[in-house]
């Protein structure tokens, strides 16, 4: 009698507790998808809607069809917009992703000393506030008393009009870029160094290879994953760009239009002047592009490829 | 010997190429901690090793009598601290979830996870803020807060760490009559600590530097955080009357004690950072 009463008893503590087995990881999880619904997927929708819509924020929508992308396509300040991030992005990958790349392969020799002194050094601008630094550059971009003008007005030269030159602005924007994220794009090819075996540089070396030679027949191929996961995050945060380009031209994107980024001309159209409807197709535009450019960036790794 | 010389030459090169680049990355920080106790005429004065003719703290003085600086530094902790621990909680639950329970759904609920992370925040920009401004969540600390609570990276972090707990314990602790929740907080937790240290740099570090969000959804000169009133040093200046001193004293209180945080614990920031990109 008591021994099945014990028995029932642990049965339903069992039962019980199968039940909350079954059910536990659906209550652990939930956080994440009610926030993603409500905040992520849910504003997502809205800007897919009113990106057919012109509203102001205050009166009723009107339903314009497909005017809105119409508009924006034929619009000359978002061609520049779309043109100078295509140059961030194109920059970042042509320069600032191989010089993360030698730097380290340099930070990973056998023969360099205090190699912690050094990587600390080039990881210092990942944990920098961008609003700080970027006031900093700002300074040294003056074209009458900046620093870095400084040798040129010593020797006579023509000063650089950093911040005011069409040309130039991109320039300084891109050094500031490559300031901000070699750092971190090192820390990333350097773990990615450690996991190649030790080993295929050994027998290279058996063979006579150059140094040359282990870096493109080795070092390279061997971080082929790597390249492509830092080319992604490299492209999305070109893309994302803003704080730097804000602080820097004091929120104009300027001189007229030649530094805005895309996302720069999203904040102004639909954040100061509240053309909502609007901004949500430049939105929606630019989804479309980190999509497919993400896809087109995949395959061209060979993502897709069935046997690697 | 003409070898071993040229040895000798390569590693006197890689030495000169590798400690000038990282001086160079430093030197904006170094300028600007120097330029927070010169005057505005000394931080253009050439060359700029020159020391101020008077060391002073000056800057930081009119700094926090003029400006709300001290406001700006209180909004940006509380804000990230609160986001930190709400991140904590509800990342490593999830990441718990992902990494030891079988369920249904799992493979396509994590596709979603994953397939979040690639899509950059800028794009719902807009309609996030009409959202906010629609439940009068504007210039309401929970605009602050409540989306970014459980971030689908920190879930994958967490994830990952927790794949390398042994379930045994888990089982064991389950044979003993011990409830998921208590799994959860007494043998999960304890083991992944370091995730937790470096998920929570990380949250901490991404919500003090964050702009473009608050700037949109805090009024107000005493409500804004670090980097919002920062910037409006500089925008709500005359362009002959621009503080560059009490910006550069601003810029150095704002990054000078993260950098120092950083330098303390660098190991788990870059095991943060990298283990998505080796093992995902």
């Amino acid at each position: 009698m008591v021994q099945a009463a014990m028995t029932r008893g642990r049965e339903a503590r069992d039962a019980g507790g199968f039940q909350q087995h079954k059910l536990a990881p659906y209550a652990f999880i939930s956080p994440f998808y009610v926030l993603f619904a409500f905040f992520f997927l849910a504003p997502s929708l809205i800007a897919l809607v009113l990106s057919l819509f012109r509203w102001d924020g205050i009166n009723d929508p009107r339903f314009v069809l497909a005017r809105n992308y119409g508009r924006l396509l034929s619009d000359k300040v978002f061609a520049q917009a779309a043109t100078n991030t295509a140059v961030y992005a194109i920059a970042s990958l042509l320069i600032v992703l191989p010089l993360a790349l030698v730097l380290a392969v340099l930070l990973n020799s056998k023969s360099l000393r205090f190699s912690n002194v050094w990587r600390a050094m080039y990881f210092t601008p990942v944990v920098t506030s961008t609003v700080a630094i970027t006031l900093v550059f700002q300074i040294l971009y003056n074209r009458d008393i900046g620093l870095l003008n400084a040798p040129l007005i010593y020797l006579g030269l023509e000063p650089i009009y950093w911040l005011g030159d069409r040309s130039w602005v991109k320039v300084a924007i891109i050094i500031l870029i490559a300031w901000r994220s070699t750092g971190l794009l090192t820390i990333y090819f350097l773990a990615g160094l450690q996991s190649i075996p030790e080993e295929l540089y050994e027998a290279a070396s058996i063979d006579g290879a150059s140094m040359l030679q282990k870096f493109y027949r080795i070092t390279i191929p061997m971080l082929r994953p790597i390249i492509l996961f830092v080319s992604i995050i490299l492209l999305l945060s070109s893309i994302q760009i803003f704080d730097e380009i804000q602080i820097l031209t004091n929120g104009t994107g300027g001189p007229a239009n030649a530094s805005m980024s895309v996302v720069q001309y999203l904040y102004e159209r639909g954040y100061t002047r509240l053309r909502l409807g609007f901004a949500s197709a430049v939105g929606t535009v630019l989804f479309a592009t980190v999509f497919i450019l993400s896809l087109l960036q995949l395959q061209w790794y060979g993502v897709f490829r069935k046997e690697d | 010997m003409g070898e071993r010389f040229g040895q000798r030459l390569g590693v006197i090169a890689l030495h000169v190429v590798v400690i000038s680049g990282a001086l160079l990355t430093v030197a904006p920080i170094a300028f600007m901690i120097y330029s927070s106790f010169k005057t505005t005429t000394e931080i253009f004065t050439l060359p700029p090793w020159l020391p101020p003719a008077v060391w002073s703290f000056k800057n930081y003085e009119t700094l926090l009598t003029n400006w709300p600086f001290p406001y700006w530094y209180i909004n940006s902790i509380i804000y990230a601290a609160v986001v930190t621990i709400f991140v904590l909680f509800f990342c490593s639950l999830a990441g718990f979830a992902f990494a030891k329970y079988y369920f249904r759904g799992k493979n396509l609920l994590f596709i979603v996870l994953i397939g979040s992370t690639m899509i950059p925040f800028q794009l719902i920009l807009i309609p996030l803020f009409i959202l906010m401004s629609r439940i009068d969540w504007v210039n309401h600390p929970a605009s602050m807060i409540i989306p970014w609570m459980a971030p689908a990276f920190g879930i994958f972090l967490m994830r990952q760490y927790i794949q390398a707990v042994p379930s045994e314990l888990m089982e064991s602790a389950r044979i003993d009559g011990a409830s998921e929740l208590r799994i959860y907080a007494q043998v999960i937790v304890p083991l992944v600590r370091p995730g937790l240290t470096t998920l929570a740099i990380l949250t901490f570090l991404g919500s003090w530097n964050s702009f473009i969000w608050p700037l949109m959804v805090l009024r107000g000169s005493r409500v804004v955080t670090l980097p919002v009133g920062i910037a409006t040093m500089r925008s709500q200046a005359t362009a002959s009357q621009i503080p560059y001193g009490e910006m550069m004293a601003a810029a150095t209180l704002v990054s000078v004690p993260v950098i120092a945080l950083f330098l303390m614990l660098q190991r788990y920031f870059i095991s943060g950072l990298t283990i998505g990109a080796v093992k995902g």
